[in-house]
């Protein structure tokens, strides 16, 4: 999938949001999108699913498939989480099977006969993942996915893109929060400026693991059990992540 | 897209959005038949002029019911042709109902004269319904979230597109074929002789056309925005 030369504004007299993309991504590829808040990330994977079109330029070689993970799922709908699910696999075209499928996988299944408007923000961020992979996508765009999930659904994440990119398919991630060390091998882009830096390292503190030879850091490490604030959590998260440490679960 | 347009129908009846202009046609139908039995063409011809704004309102709210982010959801699904035909069509199963509704209400308290030519005015009522439907659900469709953007502006267009078929539709208006012909219709129903073919033929021409143009507007909008 290509973007050639993209450029994009919500409105025709407004400012550009993005000028001048040009990226490439191989099949079966896993791209983490950077940039902080308003840096037009979402923009970027929404122009990358077709949601957008470009104001110049163009994007080519979508795979066919495309499934999008919305940063906020549209709750203000009038049907349960299984209901919901059902009709959109009826209107993509995907076996009554993957909605039973997916409900079990995504641990949905006691909110089946919720409706949307009760659920909680992290629930109804796993009924967004489930209705894009009701039929396997050949393009996965995920915008946020980490956002209110608990810390059993953040696992989920990294095994979906990597059975999405071992069937060929490509997986775009944006993410502001440092959860990117879930995705190993992945590809980095920073949103800055408006427009698209192409970088292949973290631009994350290395990690000591990574700084010593031979990647064999691991022996040396220990392990050190930190309690924190529970209103805190996700920052203490990506502090110790940015000073280079492996944050290894979060319990609670 | 049979999925996709039962789901916009599921979702603006579950919603209760659909309570209001519900509300609408049944003053209009006491308006309409509260004074006594009329000729069936007469009656539906008025019907028919009656439900324009209402119906296009209607349609204007099923297509807002569903939240932008799903609406664009549903284009990734099926492609962008598909998704908004779903919408047009979702809205013409509910206008048509709304008509059937509509037609059949006066033979429950007499409001039809049953003396005077039945079948005629019966059919050309069906006729004058349906050179309604399609262009208020055009305009209703024109003055969606999707097309204007703002509510300020949908509301503008809905409003002053009703107006202007009446004002533009009245006997000696400057520019007939600026709106759809459903003044004219009315007034070739309020005759007491059938109205010869040729004329339903001008208007079903007439609506033909101004539809055409609209569809192919809204379609054109809708290209343009998600």
């Amino acid at each position: 999938m290509r973007f050639e030369q993209v450029w994009f504004r919500y409105a025709r007299r407004a400012d550009w949001t993005l000028h001048e993309v040009d990226a490439t991504v191989e099949p079966g590829a896993t791209v983490v999108i950077l940039g902080r808040n308003g840096a037009g990330k979402s923009t970027l994977l929404q122009l990358a699913a077709g949601v957008l079109r470009p104001g110049r330029g163009a994007v080519r070689s979508r795979p066919g498939v495309v499934g999008w993970v919305p940063e906020r799922f549209p709750a203000d709908q009038p049907f349960t989480a299984g209901d919901y699910l059902r009709r959109m696999a009826e209107v993509r075209g995907a076996p009554e099977s993957a909605v039973g499928h997916w409900i079990e996988r995504l641990l949905l299944t006691e909110h089946a006969g919720t409706r949307l408007a009760d659920l909680s923000k992290g629930t109804a961020q796993k009924v967004g993942l489930a209705q894009a992979l009701l039929v396997p996508p050949g393009l996965l765009v995920l915008d946020e996915p980490w956002e209110g999930l608990d810390s059993v659904a953040r696992t989920l994440i990294p095994d979906i893109v990597g059975e999405v990119t071992a069937a060929g398919g490509v997986v775009l991630v944006s993410d502001h929060r440092g959860e990117i060390t879930a995705l190993p091998g992945a590809l980095h882009w920073t949103v800055a400026e408006g427009t698209l830096q192409v970088t292949t390292a973290p631009p994350a503190a290395p990690s000591p693991a990574a700084l010593s030879p031979a990647g064999s850091g691991e022996e040396d490490e220990v392990i050190v059990e930190v309690a924190v604030r529970r209103s805190e959590a996700d920052r203490a998260v990506v502090a110790l992540r940015a000073s280079g440490h492996r944050v290894l679960g979060v319990r609670g | 897209m049979r999925p996709l347009v039962a789901m916009r129908i599921a979702g603006f009846v579950r919603g209760g959005r659909a309570l209001a202009p519900l509300i609408a046609v049944l003053v209009e139908l006491g308006i309409i038949y509260g004074g006594g039995a009329s000729p069936a063409a007469v009656a539906y011809g008025y019907s028919a002029v009656a439900l324009f704004p209402v119906l296009a309102w209607l349609t204007k709210l099923l297509l807002d019911t569903e939240p932008d982010v799903q609406r664009r959801l549903a284009r990734l699904s099926v492609g962008p042709a598909r998704e908004a035909t779903a919408g047009l069509l979702a809205a013409l199963v509910l206008s048509l109902a709304v008509c059937v509704a509509a037609m059949a209400a006066p033979w429950l308290f007499h409001g039809i004269d049953t003396s005077v030519a039945l079948g005629s005015g019966i059919a050309l009522g069906v006729l004058a319904h349906l050179l309604a439907v399609p262009p208020a659900i055009a305009v209703g469709a024109l003055a969606s979230r999707a097309v204007t953007g703002s509510i300020r502006l949908g509301v503008t267009v809905l409003a002053v597109a009703a107006v202007l078929v009446v004002v533009l539709g009245l006997t000696g208006s400057f520019a007939p074929w600026l709106v759809p012909p459903v003044m004219a219709t009315a007034r070739a129903l309020n005759d007491p002789a059938v109205p010869p073919a040729g004329e339903l033929a001008l208007l079903t021409g007439w609506a033909a056309v101004w539809c055409a143009v609209a569809f192919a507007g809204y379609g054109w909008l809708r290209r343009a925005r998600s």
